[in-house]
Order: structure tokens, then C-alpha cells, then sequence
């Protein structure tokens, strides 16, 4: 297929899963299948890191394998597990039949004593799925060494099993909020997409995919209300999942322009957007009297 | 790629090559992942080949957001060896204008520096010094004779030895381990016919923390910065991964010649590597030098950070904090230690000091042994 006609395939695809995808993630996308590189996306909480996933997912069809990285995560909880307890169960059962019954050892070390974690699980699909390696940051830099290792052989090794080869190689998102910065080596091997917070026409091409039956004049007014509320110096900004979810307070209030609401009502509703103390404070009456006469 | 003419191939390549003279961290396999890319999006569409580029040869946010330049400079001047000079002609500009600065503030009796806050600090510092005068015994000025040198080296010892191990993820047999190490367990119970007599565990294994000392010697901390580097002597001899940097108007790196065995010797490499000892301060453009050509190779997740220093910095406002910041993001910790901290009625005014406060995990003093010790009893208490 001619390349122009496949990134507008794809964004089409994507659109219809709900995600709106720039060109240039189209375009990020497509190499990442035909480079065979995992990709790496950085942004602010709240941009649709995840999402990206997801949506992948969704695209593609196929099933979305999540790990969610955290301090202290271990091969027991990313890769695999021996179930102990129901081997012990299988020789004590084995045990009450008598001397006579026997228990393999090729069976106790078989895969249905193996629980598989999400990584192990992305590998032995038939069909590539999408894995998902959300937070990434947040685990420790051996982890993220070694998974360097699992990403550029796409295999690895049970003592009692053997080398497990992937059957099919996973699209591997991975996502970081830069609580920690990672290592050069993982960052070279992934393909990069930062996430900035979107354009207005793209929040509002988003806000009317996710929130269909919102009316055309509040949702250009919640974008432009929330743009206008990004360029404040605020703690904590708020992401698209925010204003998705201020849309859908103001709509549950029954209103269809921001004129209609009462100041209390805003006030209230703008808990959804707010999410510290001092933002709440720095944002004040007069203050959103101005950005809700400049939202029109 | 066969049927790529050669003239498009090579100035692929060279393109590749200009992102990595630029400080994109890419190599051969990104130059034929690059002819790749072109191959499947065509080399007609520029807009499709941005994005695809962008996405294979960018790292981090800081490249995502030079990258449109940088391609643009490339592909889209007739005359590309004239964008390049351009570039680095405006990056030097930049540091010219440094320069120009601090050649206006003519060495260390103006490092002061215009800003208000600094002069007000600066008597602060005077202060400091000569308090720490009176204390007499708690003065390091008097730190050559032996019995001093070696007070430093066991408290020093004392830190080494206590200094906790940071978990890895591989795990070996120990006795207080606490996840049962079946494999062990039931290999020992063979022995005793199947009966496990003995339960086994595992726990992680710890390495130490790798540790980093950038210290100030500018003028503001001449009391101090040799009784520092006394101390650096004898980290340096206890530990094995640890890294010392001098710096005040510019960075050094003094590891091998701290590990000089002749003391005297060590000084005098150490004098000769920093010219420019005891005079001004621009700790903030220290820090991003040592970001841009150290941190990458020396900073991990399991190293701590030392900074000495008074906090008085002549730079430019802003580098300091956003340095650190960086800095942050990659070290596990960072620890500040800061002489004039023990003066009564301190409070860290400098705009250095205020600057730099947000991203310290540790603040503490450091002008005695007893102070330092402490300090670093602290940065273990954090690791």
C-alpha cells in the first residue's frame, strides 16, 4: 500500500476506536511494525499516554497484556511463577494413590504448574498482541536492564523449561512520566514519541469522540476554558482525562452552554479539573469570571 | 535499500551523522533503520519522513523538541555545511556571552554579583567565616597535622562501613532472607530422604551506592574546601565507586588525582588541575556541564550526589535549579552540604541556595567533622 494511504488507514482506525492520533504518531505507529521497535512515549499525566496503547489494541485487534511497573517489581510478578502450592498438591495426591502411581517430572514442571505474568504471557501468544509496559520510570534501573534484554531477543529462559522463543513478537508500548530518568541504552533501542498537551482543534476532536452528545457550543467552550486554564502556572496542569471529565460533570448538571450555570456550579464542578490546594486557590472567582468570558 | 541511489543514501547517512554530532544518541543501526523508514514512507513525502525520523532518532523530550530544526537546517538549505556553522555558531554565541560575563565581573572580587540577595548573603558568609574562627577546635584551616587527618579517616571508615547496600533485583541465599527458596529447600531435602529438614531463603542482593562529590573551591569557600577535599582523600581510599569534581568558574574531574598516594603530590596535581581555585562561583553552569558530559556516563539510579558548596552563585538566575532538577531525575539522591548552614540564624537567602532547596533530599551542614558526620549518617538514613 502507498504509504500516504496507509498512515490515513491507520488514523482512520484509530479514530474509529475512539483515539485521535496526529500524523506524526501515525506515522511513529507504522514504523513501529515494520522496524519491529518498541515504542516509547513521554508526556505529562493526563495527555493519553495509556491510551495509545489501548487503542492500538483496539486497531489491531488483538489483546492488550498490561504490566504496571512499580518500585520493587520482581521476576515473580513480571515474568513468571512456579505454583508451588498446586505442585506440592499434585505429589500429595500422587503420594495417596500409592507407590504404585507415579508423577513425572516432565509434568510437574509443565506449563499448567507455570502462572504466567505479563510478560511471559506476551510472549506465548499466537496472535501479536499489544504489551503495554505502563510506568516504566517508576521501576528500578536493573528492571529496565533487563527488559533492554527481553526486548531485543523477544525470548527467555525457564531453567526447568527451557528457552521460551516468542511466537509472535508484541507491539511494546511503554510509557514514563520522568519520575526517573531512564537509561540511554533503552531510550535508543525504542522509537520516541513525546506527548505534549494537545491543540485546541485536536481536545475538541477528542472531547466530541469520547463525549458524543455533548452540544458543539459547550464542548469549544470546556476546550477553550481548559487551554486558557494550561497557560496558568499551576501545579498540577490538567490533562485531557480532566477536561473529558469536566465535560461530563457539566453535562450531568443538564447545561448546554457555560453561560447557563450558576458561578457556584462551576466552582464545584471545577474540583474535576483542579487537583491541589494551591491551584484551587491560585484560581479564584474573578479569575475564572475572566476565562469563562474569554471561552465565550 | 538496494535500490536506493547512492547519492540519497549517503546523505541519509550523513543526516544521521549530523543528529549524532548534534548529541542524538544514535548509531549504525539507527542509520539503516533511518534508510528503512525511507524506504517504506518514500523519500518524496518530507512530512511523512519528519514524523517517521523523529519518532526513530529522538530519546527524550529535550531532541523531540530540537529535531524540527535540525531537519530543517538539513534538508531544506541549499547550503548545509552553512546551517551547521549557523548552529553551532549560536550555540557559541550563547557561551560567548557567558564569557563576556564574567570577564565584566573580572574574577573574584566581584563575584558578589549585582543581585541584591547575593550581597545581602555575602554577609552571611563573612559572618560564617569568622564564627567559625572562634569555635576555634571546630576550624579545619588548622587540618594538616596527622591526628586531624586521621580523626577525618575514621569517621570516613565509620561511613563506609555502615553504608547501606541498595537492593538489586537478583537475589542470593541468605540465612535472613525472607522469600523460601523452594529450589534450595528441596535439593537439601534429598539428602534427608524427602523430608524437608531445613527450610532455605533468598533475599536481594545489595551493592553499594555509587557516590559523586562535586565540591565548590571557589573563594566564598576557601575555609572549607581543603578540609573537603581531605575528606574526599579518604572517601576515595575507603570506597571504590566514587567520582570527585572540583569546580567554581569551571568543572574538573580530580578522581585519579585524589588517589595520588603522596598526599603532597596529590595537592599539587590538584592545583595544577584547577587553575583557577578560589575564585568565582557559577555552580549553576557547573552542574550543567557536568550534566552534559558526565551525568549520562557516572549518574545511575543507585548513585548519591554530595554537593559542597555556600550556595553563592554569580551565574545567570534559573540555571542552578533547572540543572538540579535534571540532576535529580537521574541521581537517587542528592545531598547538599552547606558550612554557613550551622551559623546561628542561617537561613539559605542566596538565590543559589533558594534555588537549588526544591530538589535537595538532604540539606545539612558541614563545617566540623562531628556536622559532617551527621550529614552523612542522614544520607544513609534516605538511601
Amino acid at each position: 500500500m502507498d504509504s500516504a494511504a496507509a498512515i490515513a488507514a491507520l488514523r482512520a482506525t484509530l479514530l474509529q476506536s475512539g483515539y485521535v492520533a496526529e500524523r506524526g504518531l501515525a506515522v511513529t505507529m507504522l514504523m513501529m511494525e515494520s522496524l519491529g521497535r518498541p515504542l516509547l512515549v513521554e508526556g505529562d499525566p493526563g495527555v493519553g499516554k495509556t491510551e495509545i496503547a489501548k487503542a492500538l489494541a483496539r486497531a489491531k485487534n488483538t489483546r492488550l497484556i498490561r504490566l504496571q511497573c512499580y518500585e520493587g517489581l520482581d521476576t515473580y510478578n513480571a515474568l513468571y511463577e512456579w505454583n508451588f502450592q498446586r505442585q506440592l498438591l499434585a505429589i500429595k495426591r500422587a503420594e495417596a494413590v500409592g507407590p504404585a502411581a507415579t508423577l513425572p517430572d516432565d509434568e510437574l514442571f509443565s506449563e499448567k504448574y507455570l502462572l504466567k505474568r505479563p510478560l511471559l504471557e506476551a510472549l506465548t501468544q499466537a496472535a501479536p498482541p499489544v504489551l503495554l509496559i505502563d510506568e516504566i520510570d517508576r521501576a528500578d534501573a536493573a528492571f529496565e536492564a533487563f527488559l533492554l534484554e527481553l526486548l531485543s531477543d523477544y525470548q527467555l529462559s525457564i531453567p526447568e523449561l527451557g528457552t521460551i522463543t516468542a511466537t509472535s513478537i508484541p507491539f511494546v508500548v511503554l510509557t514514563s512520566n520522568g519520575t526517573r530518568d531512564l537509561s540511554d541504552a533503552l531510550r535508543r533501542r525504542c522509537l520516541y514519541h513525546f506527548l505534549d498537551y494537545p491543540s485546541f482543534e485536536k481536545e475538541l476532536a477528542i472531547l466530541r469522540t469520547r463525549v458524543p452528545n455533548i452540544p458543539a457550543r459547550l464542548a469549544g467552550q470546556v476546550v477553550e476554558f481548559v487551554q486558557s486554564l494550561r497557560r496558568f502556572d499551576l501545579k498540577k496542569k490538567p490533562g485531557i482525562a480532566e477536561t473529558l471529565d469536566w465535560a461530563a460533570s457539566l453535562l450531568g448538571l443538564g447545561l448546554s452552554a457555560l453561560q447557563d450555570a450558576s458561578a457556584e456550579q462551576i466552582a464545584d464542578s471545577l474540583a474535576t479539573l483542579l487537583k491541589t490546594r494551591e491551584d484551587c486557590l491560585a484560581i479564584d472567582q474573578p479569575t475564572i469570571g475572566r476565562l469563562m468570558a474569554a471561552a465565550g | 535499500m538496494n535500490n536506493t541511489p547512492d547519492a540519497l543514501f549517503a546523505k541519509i547517512t550523513g543526516f544521521v551523522a549530523t543528529m549524532r554530532e548534534n548529541g542524538f544518541a544514535v548509531g549504525i543501526t539507527e542509520s539503516e533503520d533511518a534508510l528503512h523508514v525511507a524506504e517504506r514512507l518514500g523519500v518524496l513525502s518530507h512530512t511523512a519522513l519528519r514524523d517517521g525520523w523523529r519518532g526513530l532518532l529522538c530519546a527524550r523530550a529535550e531532541e523531540w523538541h530540537r529535531f524540527d530544526d535540525l531537519f530543517d537546517s538539513y534538508w531544506r538549505r541549499p547550503n548545509r555545511q552553512k546551517a551547521l556553522e549557523t548552529r553551532t555558531g549560536g550555540g557559541s554565541t550563547v557561551e560567548h556571552g557567558g564569557a563576556q560575563q564574567s570577564g565584566g565581573k573580572a574574577g573574584p572580587v566581584l563575584q558578589h554579583g549585582p543581585d541584591a540577595a547575593g550581597a545581602a548573603g555575602d554577609s552571611t558568609a563573612k559572618e560564617g567565616a569568622s564564627a567559625a574562627k572562634t569555635l576555634g577546635t571546630a576550624d579545619f584551616r588548622t587540618l594538616t597535622d596527622p591526628d586531624q587527618t586521621r580523626a577525618i579517616e575514621a569517621v570516613i571508615r565509620h561511613f563506609a562501613r555502615r553504608l547501606q547496600r541498595l537492593k538489586t533485583r537478583r537475589e542470593h541465599a541468605d540465612k535472613a532472607g525472607r522469600r523460601l527458596d523452594m529450589r534450595r529447600t528441596f535439593r537439601r531435602a534429598v539428602g534427608a530422604g524427602g523430608a524437608t529438614a531445613q527450610l532455605h531463603f533468598r533475599a536481594p542482593r545489595r551493592v553499594r551506592p555509587r557516590i559523586i562529590l562535586l565540591l565548590d573551591v571557589s573563594r566564598s569557600m576557601s575555609l572549607y574546601s581543603f578540609f573537603y577535599l581531605r575528606v574526599a582523600r579518604a572517601l576515595a581510599a575507603e570506597l571504590t565507586d566514587i567520582h570527585v569534581f572540583l569546580y567554581h568558574t569551571h568543572l574538573t574531574h580530580v578522581s585519579d588525582a585524589l588517589a595520588d598516594p603522596d598526599p603532597w603530590r596529590a595537592q599539587e596535581r590538584l592545583a595544577m588541575l584547577s587553575a583557577g581555585w578560589a575564585g568565582g562561583t557559577r555552580i549553576g553552569e557547573c552542574l550543567a556541564a557536568f550534566n552534559r558530559q558526565f551525568a549520562a556516563r557516572l549518574v545511575h539510579a543507585r548513585t548519591a550526589v554530595i554537593i559542597a558548596s555556600d550556595g553563592y552563585d554569580t551565574g545567570e538566575p534559573g540555571v542552578l535549579g533547572r540543572e538540579l532538577r535534571a540532576l535529580a531525575g537521574r541521581a537517587r539522591r542528592i545531598l547538599w552540604i552547606n558550612p554557613l548552614r550551622a551559623v546561628p540564624g542561617y537561613t539559605p537567602a542566596a538565590r543559589g541556595m533558594r534555588e537549588a532547596l526544591p530538589h535537595l533530599d538532604v540539606f545539612a551542614p558541614g563545617h566540623d567533622l562531628a556536622s559532617l558526620d551527621a550529614a552523612l549518617t542522614g544520607l544513609m538514613a534516605v538511601l
